[in-house]
């Protein structure tokens, strides 16, 4: 049943660890691969780990990475018979899927039918709704005006989330707790909206207390097998941004799993899904779920799923897309517990501001049961034009407390010199007790922001202050020794070098 | 002869620790902070990872050096902080504060005791002539004045403490 239409070639129309995620299991199936960049990334890993890379533009990614003709124009070039889009980008325009099949190439994802059903968030709720996968209470569709969607709010009651229909990433969304405030935040989220998206219809959601975000991999085929891989639980966010991620969810069991992982599979089997999918929920505190949204794409933490299962999930992809078919859901069975934490170019200590610049050291840790999926290396200049988002280290473990103590150790281990890391505020996650217990929700981020950035100890810093001092005495006596020696070597300083390349041994 | 105080700028530079580093044998040192002297056994790794033993404490200390100052990590903390020796901080401080008038306040640069005053007010002094010497962690600094000039006031006293950063003498 595989490679019915064997891929020769693949082009990575992405950057940074994503695109290196994916070029090491072409490397690994044998798949030639290319790479695309732009001015700013001619010196990055992903270029470097391709068999061919093409330069697609100037560095802002609108004008580089977003531009779907220069993407076609590289692979029609070096002659690549399919792409992978990765995620962000292109990965979820419909019209550059449809593109990509009409130049003979092979969309590495699902048909642009399916994602143009999940594109718009109220048809997509609404055709979820007819497959009878339950939904958040709210409005049928986007709402026209102010005052009906006033007297919308009142009937689901308060409080509500006013959303974009063409949101995503917590643009446009707004959470209103009594009518007094509505026609102010209806606006807002309008404005929003409209800049965002270029798109101002609006539509109201009923706001779950305590509400946590999970979601499931799901996986099809073109033979119509629909698999699920079980969740993962996404609730420690902060400005909507997911930083830890862990599968199993400390608050699904096997009864619950089974429910959503139906849920998840009916949800992809209405839009005719192909390839690897994400079906995001909201869990409410009774343990209700609901269905969010589909990412019709690899997403960023596919590898904790992948930990889990021991399933490649690229591989996966590709095999799919060559005419393959899925494991058996029965073959699908998760062991022990994965966890993964997203290392980010940015200062907690200074409000998270992004931090691009120059990575002068970079030492990522090892040893048992750690995984780290990177898109840098020592040396590399972080650029200002993208997400800051700089690796993803991981760890598995047989349960859930080890499996946090291996990514704490690892964290620990990982050195970043030159910019500014997020890794401590990722430490103070772990260690948080409310973290441990598996007990937090999707307000965790906010709730503790004091206890999660903490100040330096002060009991270590006499150690901080001897360590600088004495590496500031080495370095300033080391200069005044190899000052002495030069300065007192006899003769000229060719016969000195001789002698120096004599002693090592080496060229004459 | 290989004893050096360095000074610590910590918090941005609006507190100031004083480190002294006597090294015993390659690699092992006394360092004395806040009166109390350490044997510190330090083994300096690639990319300024240093592994330190101080006294029996075993810390592996990275430090990330970038531009002037330096951000220290160690276990669960991260210090940002910059280290100077005396003639740096010397050269950071030019070491007076001028004033309006074209007048030059010398400060003290570390806390310390006042263990002799060499100028009087109406002497006159030249470029880098000392003026009043101040005694910190064993070691006697001389402050000295930064130009030819008259000394206005000596605000000090031989044997009164001062705190680091305060006013000695006021030259013009």
């Amino acid at each position: 049943m595989t490679n019915r239409r064997p891929i020769q070639k693949i082009l990575v129309a992405n950057r940074g660890e994503i695109a290196v995620r994916i070029l090491r299991t072409c490397r690994e199936m044998g798949i030639r691969t290319v790479a695309v960049f732009s001015e700013a990334d001619r010196g990055s890993l992903h270029v470097r780990l391709a068999d061919e890379a093409v330069h697609v533009g100037p560095a802002p990614a609108r004008d580089s990475y977003l531009v779907s003709e220069r993407i076609l124009e590289a692979a029609t070039r070096t002659g690549a018979d399919a792409i992978h889009p990765g995620y962000g980008f292109l990965s979820e325009r419909a019209d550059f899927n449809r593109a990509c099949r009409a130049a003979g190439l092979t969309f590495i994802g699902p048909r642009p039918e399916s994602q143009e059903a999940m594109g718009v968030k109220t048809s997509a709720r609404k055709r979820m709704q007819a497959a009878g996968v339950p939904v958040v209470p709210g409005s049928e569709g986007p709402i026209a005006d102010e005052a009906g969607a006033s007297v919308e709010a009142a009937r689901i009651g308060f409080p509500v989330m006013i959303k974009a229909a063409a949101g995503g990433g917590g643009k446009g969304m707004k959470r209103c707790d009594r009518p007094a405030d509505f026609s102010k935040l209806w606006q807002t989220a309008k404005r929003e909206s409209l800049s965002a998206f270029g798109d101002d219809r609006l539509y109201l959601e009923k706001f779950l207390e305590k509400p946590r975000h999970v979601e499931v991999q799901v996986f099809a085929d073109e033979h119509g097998n629909v698999v699920h891989m079980g969740e993962r639980e996404c609730s420690v966010q902060r400005r909507h941004q997911k930083i830890v991620e862990e599968s199993p969810s400390a608050i699904v069991d096997d009864a619950m799993r089974a429910a959503m992982g139906k849920v998840a599979t009916g949800a992809a089997r209405a839009v005719g899904y192909v390839g690897a999918g994400t079906v995001e929920l909201l869990v409410d505190a009774t343990r209700n779920f609901y269905f969010l949204e589909m990412n019709t794409r690899l997403q960023v933490e596919h590898p904790v799923t992948e930990m889990v299962t021991g399933i490649d999930l690229v591989r996966l992809q590709i095999e799919v897309a060559q005419g393959g078919g899925v494991p058996r859901q029965e073959e699908i069975a998760p062991r022990g517990h994965a966890i993964e934490a997203r290392v980010y170019a940015e200062d907690p200590a200074r409000n998270f501001l992004p931090s691009p610049g120059k990575i002068t050291y970079l030492r990522a840790p090892g040893g048992p049961g750690l995984r780290d999926d990177s898109g840098v290396y020592g040396g590399w200049v972080v650029p200002p034009y993208y997400d800051p988002m700089i690796s993803k280290l991981l760890a598995w473990a047989p349960t859930r407390a080890q499996a946090i103590d291996r990514l704490r150790r690892g964290l620990a281990d990982y050195h970043v010199h030159g910019i500014a890391t997020n890794i401590h505020y990722l430490r103070a996650v772990l260690d948080h007790p409310a973290f441990r217990s598996g007990e937090y929700d999707t307000g965790f981020c906010t709730a503790f922001a004091k206890e999660l950035v903490q100040p330096p100890d002060p009991a270590l810093e006499p150690v901080a202050l001897i360590a600088a001092a004495v590496a500031a005495h080495k370095r300033d006596h080391d200069r005044a020794d190899e000052f002495a020696t030069r300065a007192h070597a006899p003769g000229s300083e060719w016969a000195r070098l001789g002698r120096q390349r004599l002693l090592r041994g080496g060229e004459r | 002869m290989t004893a050096t105080t360095y000074v610590a700028l910590l918090d941005g530079g609006r507190r100031e620790e004083a480190v002294l580093v006597e090294r015993v044998s390659p690699g092992v040192y006394e360092v004395t902070l806040r009166g109390v002297t350490h044997r510190v056994d330090a083994f300096h790794h690639d990319h300024g990872t240093v592994s330190l033993l101080v006294d029996a404490e075993s810390y592996s200390v990275q430090l990330d050096e970038r531009g002037n100052g330096m951000r220290v990590h160690l276990r669960d903390s991260v210090f940002p902080l910059e280290i100077l020796d005396e003639r740096r901080l010397r050269m950071r401080r030019s070491p007076g504060k001028l004033t309006a008038d074209g007048r030059l306040t010398l400060s003290a640069r570390l806390p310390g005791q006042v263990v002799g005053v060499l100028k009087g007010p109406g002497d006159a002094v030249r470029e880098g002539e000392g003026v009043v010497v101040v005694e910190s962690m064993g070691m006697q600094n001389e402050v000295r004045s930064p130009k030819d000039g008259k000394v206005v006031e000596i605000a000090v006293g031989v044997g009164q403490s001062v705190e680091g950063g305060a006013p000695l003498a006021t030259v013009e």
